[in-house]
């Protein structure tokens, strides 16, 4: 991540919006259906995504699983 | 910055913290303000960041920027995702930091603040983070290996298993004593009750609109969620001032408990995204939120610290829970100093989301001590009330009875003062019906949060607001971790049911995942139930066991860390697991042989199992029974927790054994070799 120099800050407001929100998305465990698909399309081409639906799925079950996720 | 102008910054700091610590330390008598206690802590983390950390870093590991991390290697889109250091410290604070860091430091506030807070201090120092930061890099050495794998692949297959057998056990006792929490808080306060209740709903109502009303919009189901806490916290107080409604969520703690073990069925059974994600997003926002509003409330008001710096209690005749000063405030609090669960958090997601290795020492290390900084401010935030208050809502009604002016008596036997209009007028503004033996931790810790939130925004009209606002937080996130923790544990059991029966283990086959659900629940829940319906409170037999277990499963990842070090050629190093693993081995075995074979009833449970059926067997009944059947339940409670106590310290000797042997056949250059998985440059990965 680059952090975005102090003009830019201002003219682009909905875009660091947009990235403040994904920072949070990612902090508090969203699966990050959009970074998945690109891995796959740059790294295995010829397999058939998961659709953002199967993908959420299989990371909630993956999550709640094994303990490694969640402490006292 | 030049060299001597970075030496002459941390001799500042240094000097600081240790004057601060040394104040602290030395004053008797006079009040000392909260100030001290957070310069203290923040000076000494900032040194031991420094310093400390970094042996581990550069000696021991030899981090290295160009070592390609599992998540670079074995990007997948899914476990491993190379991500910003920032966002992976948040990550993992979110999932180590929970209830227990709050409940801790309050409950040994009864010793006075300073035991707890140089334990807090020195112990994540020297300890907790030291633990965390090892398990992790280790992890990240091994493709992100749970802590289990590694103690089976490094030390052997007895550490593996008993490590295994262990986090079970653990997840147990962690659950049913986090579960008396959430009891001992709403039990006879509708308020409460009505609001936590409707946390359940709101979050199915997310999930439902996450999953078919606006699919992958977090964020804006999780805002909404937040304004539905909001109007749910209203709702509580208007029940309870309903006088048609209230009697019918004024409930007792056995029926609270039902209910609470009711749900963890539900939790483990129903589709994840139905409640238990939408829980968990809106409990790691509200975590955050209540740490940064305690550190806000905190440094605006600086409060002084009500509670002496030492109580007469380090004698052992505590009403919070029974046991010396030492170990029982090693005991007690564990997370905020060190904490073993961390240990499987580190070697869980963590380790597969670092994009270098580097970042290990900033997320393992840093967000420990972040935890124990909340560790802190929960002791200040207990040590804000007055001893009287602070004993009053803390010291079960076997001890202080159920009026104000017995509670007044005898917390001036104990040389405190507590006035009964005081008391009363409190009461009322918190909009309770009775403060008295509010047991658990969560009522004290809310009542501290009121005061200071008070302070700052809307006076005494809104004590009542803020002290159910901070218990429903409180709540929320303890309810998350009990049942994302049952749905894990019933995962776990359906692996060792698999071996009885195979078709046990199908977890998606519904009798199965029903049977072990349910076999889960009736674990902790049996521990639960004995807890609420204890004469004595629950939490004098249930927190120390958590304790021990967890600083058991510290033993065990210390154990693992040092194996590592070892292995790795760094053997002169080892001292730095080996410290915090000794002083663990200690603690653990010295409390768990108090709590089983004290004579003093009120801590051995032995003890109090012959005491309670001579009671019987002279013809008068123990304190809370009523026939000799619950005589003999209560006798068979005691024996079960000794049984539960000595299986722990059973499985510290063998871990420590089988590391031991292990560190000697490295030695003798016989050992089973490491997993580490070779170096691979980040270029080429």
């Amino acid at each position: 991540m680059t952090s975005p120099r102090l003009p830019s800050l201002a003219a682009d407001a909905p875009g660091v919006a947009r990235r403040v929100a994904a920072v949070i998305r990612r902090i508090i465990g969203v699966p990050d259906y959009a970074a998945y698909l690109a891995h796959v399309r740059d790294h295995h081409p010829e397999q058939e995504p998961l659709t953002e639906a199967e993908f959420q799925r299989e990371r909630l079950a993956a999550r709640y699983s094994q303990p490694g996720n969640r402490c006292c | 910055m030049p060299r001597w102008a970075s030496a002459l910054v941390w001799t500042v700091i240094a000097a600081l913290g240790a004057g601060t610590l040394g104040y602290l330390a030395l004053s008797r008598g006079e009040q000392v303000n909260a100030a001290w206690l957070l310069t203290a802590a923040v000076c000494t983390y900032l040194v031991g960041y420094r310093f400390y950390s970094r042996i581990i870093a550069a000696k021991i590991f030899a981090l290295d920027a160009n070592r390609a991390t599992p998540a670079v290697r074995l990007k997948d889109g899914r476990d491993f995702v190379p991500t910003n250091r920032w966002i992976v410290f948040g990550h993992h604070f979110a999932a180590i930091a929970g209830p227990g860091p709050l409940v801790g430091p309050t409950l040994a506030a009864q010793f006075g603040y300073l035991p707890g807070a140089l334990w807090i201090i020195v112990g994540v120092v020297l300890g907790g983070a030291v633990q965390d930061f090892v398990i992790l890099a280790a992890s990240v050495r091994r493709d992100g290996k749970s802590l289990g794998r590694m103690a089976r692949e490094e030390i052997g297959t007895v550490a593996g298993t008993t490590a295994l057998v262990a986090v079970l056990g653990i997840m147990i006792i962690l659950i049913s004593v986090l579960a008396l929490v959430v009891v001992k808080a709403l039990q006879q306060s509708p308020w409460g009750t009505v609001t936590i209740g409707l946390t359940i709903p709101i979050a199915m109502l997310m999930g439902v609109y996450l999953q078919y009303v606006r699919p992958g919009k977090v964020l804006e189901t999780t805002a909404i969620g937040i304004v539905l806490l909001i109007v749910a916290l209203y709702a509580g107080r208007w029940v309870a001032q309903n006088p048609t409604l209230a009697p019918l969520f004024t409930l007792t703690g056995p029926q609270l408990a039902k209910w609470v073990i009711a749900y963890g069925i539900a939790a483990s059974v129903l589709p994840v995204w139905l409640l238990l994600a939408p829980r968990d997003y809106l409990s790691a926002f509200v975590k955050i939120g209540v740490v940064v509003a305690l550190a806000v409330g905190i440094l605006i008001v600086l409060p002084p610290l009500q509670m002496p710096a030492l109580t007469p209690f380090i004698d052992g005749t505590g009403p919070v829970f029974a046991g010396k000063l030492f170990p029982f405030v090693f005991i007690t609090i564990a997370c905020g100093a060190i904490s073993g669960f961390h240990s499987l958090i580190a070697s869980g997601t963590t380790p597969k989301l670092l994009q270098n290795e580097k970042d290990a020492r900033f997320i393992g290390y840093g967000a420990m001590l972040t935890e124990s900084l909340v560790a802190v401010m929960a002791l200040i935030a207990a040590c804000v009330l007055t001893p009287g208050i602070y004993f009053a809502i803390n010291a079960p009604a076997g001890i202080i009875g159920t009026t104000a002016e017995s509670a007044a008596e005898v917390i001036r036997a104990w040389g405190f003062v507590l006035d009964p209009a005081q008391l009363r007028e409190l009461t009322s503004h918190i909009e309770e019906s009775t403060l008295l033996s509010r047991t658990g931790g969560a009522p004290s810790l809310a009542v501290g949060m009121a005061m200071l939130f008070s302070n700052v925004l809307g006076g005494t009209g809104a004590m009542a607001l803020w002290y159910h606002f901070a218990l429903m937080f409180e709540a929320l996130f303890i309810l998350t971790t009990v049942d994302a923790g049952t749905r894990v544990g019933r995962f776990m059991l359906q692996d060792v049911l698999r071996h009885v029966w195979a078709p046990l283990g199908r977890t998606g086959w519904y009798p199965a995942v029903v049977i072990s659900s349910t076999l889960f629940v009736a674990m902790w829940g049996y521990f639960l139930y004995q807890g609420v319906t204890d004469p004595l409170g629950g939490i004098n037999s249930l927190w120390p066991l958590f304790g021990i277990a967890n600083q058991l499963l510290a033993a065990v990842a210390l154990c693992v860390g040092t194996t590592v070090i070892m292995k790795m050629g760094k053997a002169r190093y080892a001292w730095i697991t080996i410290l915090p693993l000794c002083w663990l081995a200690v603690v653990t075995m010295s409390a768990g042989a108090a709590k089983v074979w004290s004579d003093d009833p009120k801590l051995g449970f032995l003890a109090h199992a012959r005491l309670v059926e001579a009671q019987l067997a002279a013809g008068t009944m123990p304190a809370g029974a009523k026939t000799a059947a619950d005589v003999a339940r209560m006798a068979f409670n005691d024996r079960l927790d000794a049984g539960v106590a000595l299986f722990f310290m059973a499985s510290v000797v063998v871990i420590l054994a089988a590391s031991i042997y292990e560190w000697v056949r490295v030695h003798r250059g016989t050992a089973t070799p490491t997993s580490e998985v070779p170096f691979v440059a980040r270029a080429a990965a």
